[in-house]
């Protein structure tokens, strides 16, 4: 497990080498904002967060009855009224239809079992909002997916989802890669999540599941992890010769190519041109497309 | 045996019988397939990364947007995932109307599948049928939401208003003719023999194979697998409903168009139930006027007419829009699928295979 949830000081981002480079002092309305936290749910992450938070409030509350305490014996040697005693705040009741789920201790029997069968290879399970999540170490996948698929008691028979998400804020890895496994025969859904660090390929699922070859193009054109033993490790969805992982949270939701002017008024193109020139001026890299 | 030299031709992108923007690589032996390969993303617009950068309401018309023919179960699949995500509870009522417009929009695909598989097939005729119906399922959604085919339909936490007067009378009057209408199709493709000369036993995908390769929706269950996500984990009010999952066998294209008029039967069941037992009550749950979402992550999959909808989410401590937002389209993965039912038929078949698949570009490329 990484580091807790710590929000981390906020940076002015540097211009990022490669096609899409922005002077961003210039254009701040075109400034990427990159996440400063690591939205990575699990049990004992929550655990820290809510003690941490608990203690907080102890303190303070300690911190107020000693302010009251100095206050009282002040105004006894004046000889004032002594002040009024103080109350502790009750956490402020929501009245609404909107209670977020918070992640929970593994009780399901499919998790008992996994975590038993794969020992310390299990960075962690938990529950959240009805689903059951094990994450595994990164060299492990393909032996907990094949667990999950042909142990009698697990059975999980279909990889119903293969998704990955870029965390820039982490330290210790920048993409979880999340597989999600139904049972059709028990009716049970699973998700496995492994944590990658930059450059790591993680072994592909295609042998076990043949589903994720489609799956696992897409996460390599849109994220970039590459997986091992793939049959065709192409990008999918982005032509051949795409620059950048477009879902990654530092690529830019503007790029060239991004007009300003209706076509209808820019007869000849003109306005074009000019607008290309003011964006050069604006620091904004205006890359032409290749010529073939 | 003679052999011919192998040629390699491109199906699409641009063929009417591709349903979109769909391209195939064959190479073909004479008329057989020996090889496929379909590619993809002709389309792409970039859906997960601009919801990832809107917030939680604003996602939703892009949903509309990916699976234009089933845009109200895209949206439900939307909303259930978000009220998974922030944990709201939705009024009763509220699913009810749900599920009875997620049913329509399942008869109106279903129809638009039908129209145009069999116009691929040469049967042009259940075009004109399929889409006469269509057109008062699409006066329904208008009569709900005011639009007819982007719908947006639904709000998280429930909906924006209730049912107008006078919906019922819709309901009952397309209900009322309906099952007549679904048997003129039928008289017009079941026993017709050219029909079955085109698709009886053509693009087989067993069972095995089809779970192998993560395929759902009305392809599986024409393979005899009776996996229907509203039986299997129900959302909505589908627990409370009565109806059945039709299931074939077969596995080819013929058991396919049968498992989907058997669905479009029960579909009329299950409207006809929610209208029978509509609930009083508040149709939107209390909300804050601003959502935040809390660190979480949840898959939410619904059926849709085409397969498992799923939507992936990871939410952020305080944030407005969701940081990871991932579309599991059901084209996506079963159109992976086509290799596997076209090699070593006909070219002529690859057709019937594409139209069996029921795809939509725009969910597919995204």
């Amino acid at each position: 497990m990484s580091e807790p949830n710590v929000p981390q000081t906020p940076e002015v981002p540097e211009a990022p080498a490669g096609p899409y480079v922005y002077d961003y002092k210039a254009a701040p309305n075109r400034q990427i904002t990159m996440p400063k936290t690591v939205p990575l749910p699990g049990y004992r992450t929550y655990l820290a967060e809510q003690k941490a938070a608990t203690e907080a409030d102890e303190a303070k509350w300690q911190k107020t009855l000693a302010d009251f305490e100095t206050a009282k014996a002040k105004a006894e040697a004046e000889g004032k009224d002594a002040p009024k005693p103080p109350v502790r705040p009750v956490p402020r009741k929501d009245d609404n239809d909107m209670k977020a789920p918070v992640p929970q201790e593994a009780t399901d029997a499919d998790l008992l079992k996994l975590q038993a069968l794969l020992g310390d290879k299990v960075e962690e399970v938990f529950e959240q909002a009805g689903e059951l999540v094990c994450q595994v170490k990164k060299e492990a996948i393909l032996e907990a997916l094949a667990l999950c698929r042909d142990e009698a008691d697990l059975k999980y028979e279909m990889l119903a989802d293969q998704s990955a998400t870029h965390y820039p804020a982490a330290k210790d890895f920048t993409c979880s890669v999340v597989y999600h496994l139904t049972s059709i025969s028990r009716r049970k859904r699973l998700r496995l999540r492994i944590l990658a660090p930059e450059g790591f390929m993680p072994e592909s699922a295609c042998p076990l599941y043949p589903s994720a070859n489609w799956m696992e193009r897409e996460i390599y054109d849109m994220l970039g992890i590459r997986f091992q033993n793939h049959p065709d490790m192409t990008r999918i969805l982005c032509p051949e010769d795409w620059e950048g992982y477009p879902l990654r949270k530092d690529y830019p939701t503007v790029g060239w190519g991004q007009r300003d002017i209706s076509f209808r008024e820019d007869r000849g193109g003109m306005l074009e041109r000019i607008a290309l020139q003011k964006a050069g001026q604006l620091g904004i890299n205006l890359k032409q497309p290749k010529a073939d | 045996m003679f052999k011919n030299e192998e040629m390699e031709i491109n199906l699409g992108p641009q063929h009417p019988s591709t349903h979109g923007v769909l391209r195939v690589k064959l190479r073909l032996d004479g008329e057989t397939v020996t090889h496929c390969r379909p590619m993809i993303g002709y389309l792409h617009r970039g859906v997960e990364k601009i919801c990832e950068n809107q917030s939680f309401f604003q996602g939703q018309v892009w949903t509309d947007r990916m699976d234009y023919c089933s845009a109200v179960a895209n949206n439900l699949g939307w909303v259930e995932a978000n009220e998974k995500l922030l944990g709201i509870t939705v009024p009763r009522r509220a699913h009810y109307i749900r599920t009875l417009l997620n049913e329509f929009n399942r008869i109106a695909s279903h129809l638009i599948w039908l129209g145009t598989h069999a116009m691929d097939i040469g049967a042009l005729t259940v075009f004109l049928y399929a889409f006469r119906e269509r057109e008062d399922v699409l006066d329904i959604n208008e009569a709900f939401c005011g639009s007819r085919l982007t719908t947006t339909a639904f709000r998280i936490g429930g909906l924006r208003e209730d049912l107008p007067p006078g919906f019922e009378k819709l309901v009952h009057k397309f209900l009322a003719k309906f099952s007549s209408c679904l048997e003129e199709y039928e008289n017009l493709l079941t026993e017709n023999r050219i029909w079955k000369k085109r698709t009886v036993g053509v693009a087989r995908l067993s069972a095995e194979d089809a779970i192998a390769l993560g395929v759902t929706g009305p392809m599986l269950r024409a393979a005899g697998v009776a996996y229907d996500i509203r039986k299997a984990f129900p959302y909505a009010a589908y627990a409370e409903m009565d109806f059945e999952v039709p299931t074939r066998t077969e596995a080819d294209t013929y058991a396919r168009y049968q498992v989907r008029m058997a669905e479009m039967r029960q579909s009329a069941r299950i409207i006809q139930q929610c209208m029978d037992g509509m609930p009083e009550g508040p149709v939107m749950a209390k909300l804050p006027k601003i959502l935040r979402s809390e660190v979480n992550e949840v898959y939410h999959a619904t059926e849709s007419p085409k397969g498992e909808i799923g939507y992936y989410l990871v939410g952020e401590k305080g944030s407005l829009n969701p940081y990871r937002f991932h579309v599991r389209a059901p084209g996506f993965i079963n159109l992976q699928s086509l290799p596997k039912m076209a090699e070593g038929g006909l070219i002529a078949d690859v057709v019937a295979a594409i139209g069996s698949l029921d795809i939509v570009l725009g969910e597919i490329d995204r």
